[in-house]
């Protein structure tokens, strides 16, 4: 009896969700590895090698997937594990990676335990990241670069009354990337320059875990240090592109170091008893950076002038953020649970600098300039679920939060004395939003959960800020061991008027429904299908003209996008030697609705940019075949197909690609 | 002192045993008799530590710590409805108390009675499953993708999407910045942020905890990327758009709230676009080629380096 169920349950975790082609996915369940000592281990390599074959625009192909060519390990697998629970140095060791060899996307896992004494967690992952950038934006911003991040956690005494805790992560970015400067004249062309960017992130923790007469109190003082040295070099002769301006570059030198620093403090005290629970924290960090910024520039000006321009800023900003929640929690029956939660959040971001500009041989005033933007959020929020019956619950929310916003900018000539401006701007808002949803389970493995919201805010802080809106939401979820089911309905309304001269309105509607069968042990679907519909309208005012620009104001932002997703994979069981999986994904922006293009080249313009209908698909297709029972060839096959209909600039960024791999999975 | 340790202390662990086996504790040794492939890789299971510690009460000890005591199930020789806590049997909430037993002093499910899943009837046997998970660590019983994925087909829809968080490669997970487990209420966005996204870096956005260059402090913020958040621009999980934008052309962002209507902190509306910039020449269409550093700056307050 346990034996097809544990096929079953194999089947349906081969049956993963549409995914890149690799790694193999190894079948759950059976009990494998092997003893030695003390330990049980369990070890699987697969290695191979994964090729791509592209047609089209290759920049927007390694914007989106950016697989390559080459032999990589492309996944692995180790778990040591003390059979009596009492290892000698550990009980367990576990360790997983992705990719590794030159996949743009890698990671690794690991975990060290011995029970009762110590854990270790590491989280290594690298990712190379690649964008053309828009096209419609001129191909400007080209990045090719690595991030790779780290964090590492250790614990002593684990689950013991008292657990202390220390960690470090690292965050870091570097490689080429192509930025734009302006130069000379704020009305003149942005000229291309490459930025070496480099960024590093590094966080420590130290904290502690306590837990005495049912309460458990944390502790956590955590220093943070970033910094940040891009450097920008150009040397050449660009041209301005635009008509009517005879600018030029001819040199750039930029530096542009930043140094923040970011110690903190999180404290956290809870307790679970059988009618109540409190939890409550509290956080403050004192964010801090030091900057300086060092430019000069050399070329010609809109109007052929000789030019150049020196640039110099330095400065500082302090970013204190202090956050306090306090959640009490009553459980007055067993079917009654009542959680009250309140928020406070302050921020205080505030900075300054000096900045000297020279132009042309010419000095000019060093300006002083500061700013601060102080955000002070209470919100209260109250949660009340209720289990009439078994089968039938509702549950309910209501949040009031208040929002104050102060931005003040300062402004001053130090050589003239007077010259100073001074700006105070205030902003509270409100929101009260409540909700009411019940949920029903006619059945043990039938679901139906239903909820409305509804929410006012007082003066939002953007046009396109949520301000008057309403939610709708409807599931209905069947789920058995072999069959699950699922269909939702979800509308988002939001209506942001009447403002003073605009209003904006945005209107989100999804439909989906979604299969899962896990028919026999060597065969299971997966299907869905999902509509993505958002149309959203909102009053623009501009410059624009054809001679001169005039500021336009009978002209309205439309988009809509209608996006079509659709999922199909399936799972066969050849015998138990093989493993076949077919999958197809497609998600597609059928657009429509445009306001037609007239004589008016601002609507016409406009008119361009409401939709942008789009397909993109990926069929994809994986063999498994048991060579011995420790040894397993695969290989598979994933095609992407993107096609764009957008055709701003007079092309498309549509691309196809061919991508697979072939590889053995050595596993014992 | 030497009488109490040789005479009292013996009657009273007695008398303690007797207790126990009143309350009907057999031991996980008597279960491994019939669910043998169970117990064959329990103890590379992460709650195998409450058997090799051997100082954890009956009640909170291997198999029996989970499923109750299982005297009257050995004695019934077998049947589920026996078991005095069988998963498959239970309601949500009672599965959620039973975990939380052990589970309530971790910091990251401190909200879980408050959260979306739990309201939704999502139990934790929903996700982790204790005898046959697909991942050692966390015990899930599927990848966590294909978790979220099975009730979450939209947002698998949208990680399909051309542009998107790399979720799909195995690069990064749901859990890098929601909470499945409910988070604190929300102090950033207010209401209408959505309740599962994990704060990160003390009480900041998690997309802050990678996209480290834009957390500043910067002398000229973008008031509502700081306040509102980067959702303002971007949709997270994926976009037909690049860089996860939310529309295709950057000046149609931008407009929506840079016409000058009346919103904003200044009171007179958030600032209108220049008037020297003609919408109709396409080098003013493309507005982060000139203002680059649209996150915020250091130098100048129209982010234009």
């Amino acid at each position: 009896m346990r034996a097809p169920i544990l096929y079953l349950i194999a089947a349906a975790g081969l049956l993963q969700a549409q995914q890149v082609v690799t790694p193999t996915t190894e079948p759950v369940g059976p009990v494998r590895g092997q003893d030695v000592g003390d330990y049980n281990i369990t070890n699987s390599f697969e290695t191979g090698y994964r090729w791509a074959l592209t047609n089209g625009d290759r920049g927007m192909y390694r914007s989106d997937v950016n697989y390559g060519n080459g032999l990589r390990l492309l996944g692995s697998s180790l778990t040591v594990n003390s059979k009596d629970g009492h290892g000698r140095f550990f009980d367990e060791i576990l360790l997983t990676t992705i990719g590794l060899g030159n996949d743009p996307y890698q990671s690794a896992v690991l975990r060290i335990r011995k029970n009762a004494l110590y854990e270790y967690d590491l989280t290594w992952r690298q990712n190379d990241y690649f964008n053309p950038a828009l096209t419609i934006s001129g191909g400007a911003h080209f990045m090719d670069t690595t991030r790779r991040l780290q964090d590492h956690d250790f614990t002593l005494f684990p689950h013991g009354k008292l657990e202390l805790d220390l960690g470090y992560s690292r965050n870091t970015q570097d490689g080429p990337a192509l930025s734009t400067a302006q130069e000379f004249d704020t009305r003149s062309t942005a000229f291309p320059v490459f930025e070496d960017v480099r960024r590093q992130w590094n966080e420590y923790r130290l904290g502690a875990r306590a837990n005495f007469a049912g309460f458990t109190f944390i502790a956590r003082h955590t220093w943070d240090f970033y910094r940040d040295e891009p450097t920008d070099h150009f040397t050449g002769v660009e041209n301005a592109t635009t008509i009517n301006d005879s600018g030029s570059f001819t040199g750039l030198y930029r530096t542009q170091p930043f140094r923040g620093r970011n110690p903190g403090w999180l404290g956290n005290l809870f307790t679970r008893r059988k009618r109540w629970a409190v939890d409550a924290r509290m956080t403050y960090v004192s964010g801090h950076g030091d900057f300086a910024l060092n430019e000069a520039a050399v070329g010609a000006s809109r109007f052929g002038a000789v030019a150049n321009r020196q640039i110099s800023v330095v400065g500082n900003g302090a970013r204190p953020n202090l956050a306090g929640n306090f959640n009490v929690s009553f459980f007055p029956t067993d079917k009654l649970s009542i959680v009250s939660s309140t928020a406070v959040y302050n921020r205080r971001i505030s900075g300054q600098n000096y900045y000297n500009e020279v132009d042309n041989g010419t000095g000019l005033a060093q300006t002083f300039t500061f700013q601060e933007l102080d955000v002070r959020t209470i919100a209260t929020d109250t949660d009340i679920d209720y289990r009439l019956k078994k089968w039938f619950g509702i549950f309910a929310d209501y949040n009031y939060s208040e929002r104050q916003i102060n931005e003040v900018e300062g402004f001053a000539l130090p050589a003239i004395p007077g010259s100073t401006f001074h700006a105070d701007n205030l902003q509270k808002s409100h929101l009260n939003d409540g909700r009411l949803g019940f949920r029903l389970r006619p059945l043990q493995p039938l679901t139906i959960t239903v909820d409305g919201e509804i929410g006012r805010t007082s003066r939002p802080l953007a046009p396109i800020s949520d301000a008057n809106y309403h939610a709708l939401n409807g599931r209905v979820q069947y789920r058995t061991r072999q069959l699950q089911l699922a269909t939702e309905y979800r509308q988002y309304y939001n209506l942001n008027a009447p403002l003073s001269l605009a209003s904006f309105s945005s209107h989100s509607r999804t439909y989906s429904g979604s299969a899962s069968w896990s028919a026999k042990s060597w065969f299971s679907i997966d299907a869905s299908y999902n509509k993505l519909h958002l149309d959203s309208l909102g009053t623009i005012n501009f410059f624009a003209g054809v001679l001169a620009p005039q500021l336009q104001t009978g002209y309205v932002s439309y988009y809509l996008s209608n996006l079509h997703a659709g999922n199909l994979g399936m799972h066969f069981s050849i015998s138990r030697r093989a493993d076949l999986y077919a999958g197809y994904s497609i998600t597609k922006d059928a657009g429509g609705g445009r306001i037609p293009a007239n004589n008016d080249p601002v609507q016409t313009l406009l008119s361009s940019v409401e939709t942008f209908p789009m397909t993109y698909q990926s069929p994809v297709a994986r063999l498994s075949v048991r060579i011995t029972p420790k040894l397993r060839w695969n290989a598979g096959y994933q095609f992407y197909g993107y096609a764009e209909e957008f055709h701003l600039l007079g092309y498309n960024q549509n691309y196809n690609a061919h991508t697979g791999f072939t590889s053995i999975l050595w596993s014992w | 002192m030497h009488a109490i340790i040789r005479y009292v202390l013996p009657v009273a662990m007695l008398f303690a045993g007797m207790a126990h086996a009143q309350t009907g504790y057999v031991g996980s040794n008597v279960c491994k008799t019939c669910h043998a492939n169970i117990w064959a890789n329990f103890y590379k299971n992460a709650h195998y530590r409450s058997i090799a510690s051997g100082k954890e009460p009956p009640e909170r000890t291997g198999c029996e710590g989970c499923h109750g005591p299982a005297k009257a199930h050995v004695e019934a020789g077998g049947a589920k409805n026996t078991i005095p806590h069988a998963f498959s049997l239970m309601t949500p909430k009672q599965v959620a108390e039973d975990c939380l037993t052990c589970h309530a002093s971790s910091f990251d499910k401190a909200n879980i009675r408050r959260s979306e899943h739990t309201l939704a009837d999502v139990a934790c046997n929903s996700c982790h499953s204790i005898h046959h998970s697909a991942t050692p660590k966390y015990l899930l019983a599927k990848a966590q993708k294909d978790l979220c994925y099975g009730c979450h087909a939209d947002v698998r829809a949208q990680f399909e999407l051309p542009s998107h968080h790399r979720v799909n490669e195995g690069f990064m997970n749901c859990s890098d910045c929601h909470n499945p487990h409910g988070t604190f209420a929300p102090t950033t966005r207010m209401g209408d942020r959505p309740r599962m996204v994990a704060q990160a870096l003390n009480n900041e956005e998690p997309c802050l905890k990678c996209h480290i260059d834009k957390r500043g402090p910067f002398v000229f913020e973008h008031p509502s990327v700081r306040v509102e958040g980067c959702a303002t621009c971007h949709n997270p999980h994926g976009s037909p758009n690049g860089r996860l934008l939310r529309r295709p052309v950057v000046f149609t962002i931008c407009l929506e709230c840079h016409n000058g209507s009346g919103a904003g902190v200044r009171n007179q509306g958030v600032d209108i676009q220049s008037a020297t910039h003609n919408l109709l020449d396409p080098k003013y269409q493309r507005c982060t080629t000139c203002h680059v550093r649209i996150h915020g700056s250091n130098a100048d307050a129209t982010f234009l380096r």
